[in-house]
């Protein structure tokens, strides 16, 4: 069974007094298999960021589902969402979205420590989470002293650590320097590897070109989809920026 | 112009949150300034039997309001100025230059200053008559209710604000022109260093602390409890900041070592946060912990001077008049002179009065050390505070009127004595006056042979009944040259005049004294010097007078203050809500219910709010042995209606400072929740 369905998925904003509405998200439709890296491609207005809001429950879809792991999440009450995002999904953010009053170590402990583990058990976590995403240094620190590579290490680790059904990544490397791109995306495909779900939402090819299926999103809908089959990755990136160019000049593909 | 003054009107409203309780707060203070300036000058108040007096505290509160709101408004300005600077900054690069800015500012300031000062003195002379007949009626003078308005109190709220407003101008003129659009635009810096507790600082605040309440529940007298008071406040003042800055943070640190306590969902937030939250406020929460102590104590202790005052005055004036003859030196009284003043009395209350004291007596002060009284150290070591309570007030009487007094026979050899101390008895064999020779202590009086303040006020009482009085006069005549001071023979007369009223207390009082002064014009060789007449019901009509309005100016000034602390609070919950704001959306992306994102902000808020009032409370507890003892200075011991008083104001200030709460917290609630995404 997938482990994450999006069937018909609509979004519709309306202006305050519901004069104007914009469309989001037209008709959405895919679904994620245990274990695949997708990564979803658009431009900025496609639908990228609604789309990711709606899988991870910060907002109500208009019509259609969301469902992870066979759960519809626009049903769950209220108080429970929180909880379900705590303990099901993780996240990776664009800024990083680390708190500036914890060290590192504390703002990974975070969701652990919402969720009311003891202190042993979230040491015992930690501890091999942090060597291999190279931070084990750097736990006592606070976030104004370390890179943004390796804050977003710091978040990776946050997202990862309650070892959520699906990992969500939006703009994963947007704020970061191409060394620490890389570093981050070799982590993303090392940890894929070992069996976690990824989806992230990016606009870098560069970025898609890890992932094992790539979805495009134009005007609100699923337009195309990429599989990695057993390309390269330099290979996928080249068939990534090859649909991008027929998307943008507005042509059809074949 | 017009352009500007749209910008100007524009700026304020799009800041309504800022500015609608500055607005309200400058009223305030403009309507307690003239408030108190045209009572100060009232004919109403001048017209009181104590007008002069309390015309005086009335003045000096005046300027304490005058210099506090310059101090606070400065404040209240600054904060509103930084919160602006991202609005300028946007308005610089739009193409205002800083002379354009500048404009808008003046013109702000001109709108401000003109609505609040208007507004406030039309408020003022609408209360002003409200607060005038609540102090007369407190002081128990007669009330009309013509309302009045006060030229001189308009003119000054318009001098005296209109100058603050123009230095809050150019302090604001001076921080623009300092600045450049690109600063103006940042305002908000990130990447703020975790605080470090300083152990050191935090040590120190707590050992200050202690000393302080250690000399607060040490001393034992009054005036030992005036020579520290000051630096008992001192002292809190600074432990209170120390504790605030330092200790919170320390305190903080040491929780989060303890992992099974702050890795708990409902500590680990709130703790961590904290820390960066009492690294930047613990100034802010010391600055209204001062002023919540200040006005509890305040507001207690005037209290309690008003209402306990009633006990006190019989302890000052045991009987309801008394008439006392000052004798020149070398005279003493003689049976001829104690009649005189007899038949004056006795002319003038046409019998009316009853319980009639009538003796002589010297009175003299010194200090007492194993059975001696050292009458010259006294004078020199009046501001030595340890030696403070060893001062004793000396009142001889002689034999033959003790035996009148009491309707007994004494048995006393010429070197025999008896004493009657107030407090504890007099603990020595014998009582050796400076220069004189040693008497011993035949019998210690169980009661006074005349009515004295029986509580135990300023300094300790000694009554000493001597057998061989002319003796005694010629010594102390001759130490009179020696030692520089005058012991007066006095001669005195008191007496009850039961069902007396406070107009014919006054007349009996005017003519007894002017029939005395009569006397010495008719008689230069009787002796007497002066006739001073004191009555218990003028010494009442006075401390009315006078502590109604220190209670009266007690409350004035906590209502200002109260209101500067309402205000520090509200515009902290405003600041730290957009601060916070950020960080409140991250936990919700993190997995934070809005039910613990909600009670998290609540632990905050809560400690941040009530830390100060708690400490204030803790402080209010320990002045109360220094308070106590210093209202005696003022005749007043009462200790039930100052717990009570104290009770009280700390009751209704909990009960304010919830109210603030609420409607703060509120606000920053509001703030939080809202998400950036607007």
């Amino acid at each position: 069974m997938s482990i994450l369905e999006v069937k018909d998925l609509k979004k519709v904003y309306t202006s305050r007094f519901g004069t104007q509405k914009v469309e989001a998200l037209r008709c959405v439709n895919f679904s994620v298999e245990r274990g695949e890296y997708v990564a979803v491609m658009g431009e900025s207005g496609s639908g990228k960021t609604t789309l990711l809001n709606l899988l991870a429950a910060l907002d109500k879809p208009t019509a259609g589902q969301v469902l992870l792991d066979g759960v519809d999440t626009s049903t769950l009450p209220e108080k429970n969402i929180a909880s379900f995002r705590r303990d099901q999904l993780g996240f990776v953010f664009q800024e990083f979205n680390l708190l500036d009053t914890f060290t590192l170590e504390d703002n990974i402990y975070l969701p652990l420590v919402l969720a009311g583990m003891n202190y042993a058990e979230m040491e015992k976590r930690l501890k091999p989470l942090a060597e291999e995403l190279g931070i084990a240094e750097l736990l006592k620190k606070y976030p104004y002293e370390v890179s943004g590579g390796q804050k977003q290490r710091a978040a990776a680790a946050r997202a990862l650590i309650t070892e959520p059904k699906l990992l969500l990544a939006d703009e994963p490397t947007g704020a970061l320097d191409s060394r620490s791109t890389d570093e981050l995306l070799s982590l993303f495909a090392e940890v894929n590897r070992k069996g976690q779900t990824i989806v992230m939402v990016t606009h870098s090819v560069k970025a898609a070109s890890h992932a094992t299926r790539v979805l495009f999103i134009r005007d609100g809908e699923v337009y195309h989809q990429l599989y990695r089959g057993n390309d390269s990755n330099e290979q996928l990136y080249q068939k990534i920026s090859d649909t991008l160019t027929v998307l943008t000049t507005g042509g059809e593909i074949a | 112009m017009r352009f500007y003054l749209r910008l100007a009107l524009d700026g304020m409203k799009k800041n309504k949150q800022l500015y609608k309780p500055y607005l309200l707060t400058c009223i305030g203070m403009v309507m307690m300034f003239y408030i108190l300036s045209s009572l100060s000058f009232s004919p109403a108040i001048r017209s009181m039997r104590s007008g002069d007096t309390v015309s005086l505290i009335l003045i000096l509160g005046t300027i304490v309001i005058g210099v506090f709101s310059l101090l606070f408004l400065a404040y209240t300005n600054s904060f509103l100025i930084r919160r602006r600077n991202k609005e300028f900054g946007l308005y610089n690069i739009l193409g205002m230059n800083k002379w354009n800015i500048s404009i808008i500012i003046l013109l702000e300031t001109l709108i401000t200053a003109l609505f609040t000062i208007t507004a406030g003195v039309l408020l003022g002379i609408l209360f002003s008559k409200l607060a005038e007949l609540f102090l007369m009626r407190m002081s128990g003078a007669e009330v009309d209710y013509q309302i009045r308005i006060s030229p001189v109190g308009i003119l000054m709220a318009f001098i005296v604000f209109g100058a603050i407003f123009f230095l809050l101008l150019l302090v604001s003129l001076a921080r623009v022109r300092l600045s450049n659009p690109l600063s103006l635009l940042k305002s908000e810096a990130a990447g703020e260093k975790p605080p470090k507790g300083n152990l050191l600082l935090a040590l120190a605040g707590f050992v200050i602390l202690a000393v302080a309440y250690y000399f607060s529940v040490s001393i034992e007298t009054p005036l030992s409890a005036l020579a520290l008071f000051f630096a008992a406040v001192i002292m809190v003042i600074i432990a209170t900041y120390l504790l605030f800055i330092a200790g919170s943070v320390v305190l903080c640190r040491i929780l989060q070592k303890n992992k099974s306590y702050y890795y708990k969902a409902s500590h680990f937030v709130s703790v961590s946060s904290m820390a960066f939250r009492m690294k930047r406020n613990g100034a802010g929460l010391a600055s209204i912990c001062i002023l919540a102590t200040m006005v509890l104590v305040m507001i207690s202790s005037t209290g309690c001077l008003y209402f306990g005052s009633e006990n006190a005055l019989r302890g000052m004036q045991p009987y309801d008049m008394t008439a006392t003859v000052f004798m020149d030196s070398g005279k003493y009284c003689t049976s001829e002179s104690a009649e005189t003043l007899r038949r004056i009395i006795f002319d003038k209350t046409q019998g009316k009065e009853t319980n009639i004291a009538a003796y002589s007596y010297i009175e003299t002060f010194g200090l007492l050390e194993n059975g001696e009284i050292d009458i010259d150290g006294a004078e020199e070591n009046t501001t030595n505070p340890s030696l403070l309570s060893q001062i004793r007030t000396i009142i001889m009487i002689p034999r033959a009127d003790y035996e009148q007094l009491t309707g007994s026979r004494t048995e006393l050899a010429d070197d025999e004595i008896l004493v009657w101390s107030s407090g504890k008895p007099y603990p020595f064999d014998k009582l050796t006056i400076e220069g004189l020779r040693t008497m011993k202590v035949r019998d210690r009086l169980s009661d006074p042979p005349v009515r004295v303040s029986t509580e135990d006020t300023i300094v300790t009482a000694l009554i000493v009944v001597i057998p061989d009085w002319d003796v005694i006069v010629d010594e102390l005549d001759k130490l009179d040259d020696e030692l520089g001071s005058s012991f007066m023979v006095r001669q005195r007369i008191a007496f009850d005049l039961p069902g007396i009223d406070a107009e014919e207390d006054r007349r009996l009082m005017d003519s007894i004294s002017d029939a005395g002064n009569e006397q010495i014009e008719k008689d230069p060789d009787c002796g007497w010097v002066f006739v001073r007449t004191e009555s218990f019901l003028s010494t009442k009509n006075y401390y009315y007078d006078l502590n109604g309005s220190f209670f009266f100016l007690g409350i004035v000034l906590s209502i200002i203050f109260i209101a500067a602390a309402a205000l520090i609070i509200y515009y902290k919950q405003l600041s730290e809500g957009y601060e916070d704001r950020a960080r409140f959306a991250i936990m919700q992306k993190v997995g934070m219910t809005p039910g613990e994102i909600k009670s998290t902000i609540n632990t905050q808020i809560l400690t941040v709010f009530f830390a100060p009032l708690l400490f204030a409370g803790l402080h209010l507890c320990f002045a109360f042995p220094f308070v106590e003892k210093l209202i005696r200075l003022f005749g007043v011991s009462n200790r039930l209606v100052l717990i009570l008083s104290s009770l009280a104001c700390f009751l209704v200030f909990a009960l304010f400072y919830i109210f603030v709460y609420r409607g703060t917290a509120h606000t920053y609630y509001n703030i939080v929740s809202t998400s950036e995404r607007e």
